[in-house]
């Protein structure tokens, strides 16, 4: 009786195990698209037209991954540096929802939550370090 | 000659006092004798604990173990011990009142017999409340050992974890309250549709939550209660130790009241000696002039 049971506890233990490994690295792939749509935005080389088109894009990925991290609870228990500053600065982390929260566009959103403002950057003076 | 002679004993009552003798001596040895015993017989229990035995929900826990223990050499015996305590309580109470009953030396006789019987009977049950003790004592250890186990899968959390789930927590509750928000300013503009995922996750979600409730509702998935109150897995197996623990305490008393017992039978047999002795005194002083002299006795050692 007691194997039974340890058997049938270990079959649904291996299947929680497959779930939390299909969703690990979800933190991951949204960094790596933050990084992509912010570098997008950023791009000097792009006209505007393309630039938009290609922050939609990342901005729709962007959605979907924002979520898969918030509804993954498996990264309460990786308690690793990344895990830590992600949730630590939801701001920066949900870029589209913070920032459509704060009706505000991505980049300007952005710009506003690591310290760059229109009014810091108007009050700037070249110089050198 | 022999023969002679315990047919002689008998006749004038010495047998059954020369029976109670060796039984005074073993019941003043104490009632330490059926602990060796039981240890000799060594019947055993010796459950394992594994990680997937710490994962069972409290209840399946209790019933494994329980289910785990009845299939033990150890569960045999007691059940076995239990059924000879019943076995020998019969036939003392039946001896009793046979005794009640039984005049002259038959009521001697049957009063000796009671005593070896109530002498074993004791023996018996001091053998099955080791045997429950071992039970017992293998039972507060292997709970303990599980509630450090399970207070180390949720007491470890250190300061950063706490605060990482904290965090979380926030994190997870700032979303839900933007959500409904942030989809009418997202998907509601013809420039942005709702993706797969966002399709998908509402279709399962609501499935989730259909499986989520039939499991809360499920009879097996029923929390652990004390006092009507539902309780986590540490609580319940704190309750668990408290149990067996006060089972232990109780077997103590127990053995103290077998020891008055055996103190009892001690006495009774004592009495039963003196009895006989003064019985015999009598019947020597009677039959002193008739009692064959030494000389009698010259055909023993000549022939």
């Amino acid at each position: 009786m007691l194997h039974k049971i340890i058997k049938t506890t270990a079959l649904s233990g291996a299947l929680l195990f497959s779930i939390s490994i299909a969703q690990a690295g979800s933190l991951e792939n949204l960094e790596r698209e933050r990084a992509i749509a912010i570098e997008t935005m950023l791009s000097p080389s792009l006209k505007a037209e393309e630039r938009l088109d290609r922050a939609m894009i990342s901005k729709r990925r962007l959605v979907d991954l924002e979520r898969m991290v918030i509804r993954d609870k498996k990264l309460a228990q990786n308690n690793t540096p990344i895990v830590r500053t992600a949730f630590e600065n939801y701001n920066l982390t949900f870029l589209v929802h913070a920032s459509t929260e704060a009706n505000k566009t991505l980049l300007d959103h952005w710009l506003e939550e690591i310290g760059v403002s229109t009014h810091s950057l108007g009050t700037a003076r070249i110089g050198r370090r | 000659m022999i023969d002679k002679n315990v047919s002689l004993w008998r006749d004038r009552g010495i047998l059954p006092l020369v029976q109670v003798l060796p039984l005074l001596a073993i019941l003043m040895t104490g009632v330490a004798m059926p602990t060796s015993n039981a240890i000799a017989a060594s019947p055993n229990w010796s459950p394992k604990i594994s990680e997937r035995l710490i994962k069972l929900p409290s209840v399946h826990l209790k019933r494994a173990i329980d289910s785990d223990f009845k299939d033990s050499t150890l569960a045999n015996a007691i059940g076995d011990t239990a059924d000879e305590v019943s076995a020998k309580t019969k036939t003392v109470s039946e001896l009793k009142e046979a005794m009640e009953r039984a005049e002259g030396s038959l009521a001697t006789e049957l009063r000796h017999q009671a005593l070896v019987e109530k002498q074993n009977l004791i023996k018996l049950m001091g053998t099955r409340q080791d045997l429950k003790k071992k039970h017992l004592k293998t039972k507060v250890r292997l709970y303990k050992r599980l509630l450090r186990k399970a207070n180390n899968k949720t007491g470890v959390q250190n300061a950063s974890s706490a605060e990482l789930k904290e965090n979380q927590a926030k994190a997870r509750n700032r979303f839900k309250r933007t959500l409904t928000d942030v989809d009418m300013k997202l998907f509601r503009s013809s420039t942005t549709t709702e993706s797969k995922y966002s399709k998908d996750y509402i279709k399962n979600s609501s499935a989730i939550d259909r499986l989520a409730s039939a499991i809360n509702s499920h009879p097996m998935n029923s929390l652990p209660e004390i006092d009507g109150r539902v309780v986590g897995k540490a609580d319940f197996l704190r309750q668990l130790v408290a149990g067996a623990e006060s089972e232990l305490a109780i077997l103590n008393q127990e053995e103290s009241i077998l020891g008055y017992m055996a103190k009892l039978v001690a006495l009774d047999a004592m009495a039963l000696s003196e009895g006989l002795d003064a019985e015999n005194f009598n019947e020597e002083i009677e039959g002193d002039e008739s009692r064959p002299g030494a000389s009698d006795k010259i055909d023993l050692f000549v022939s």
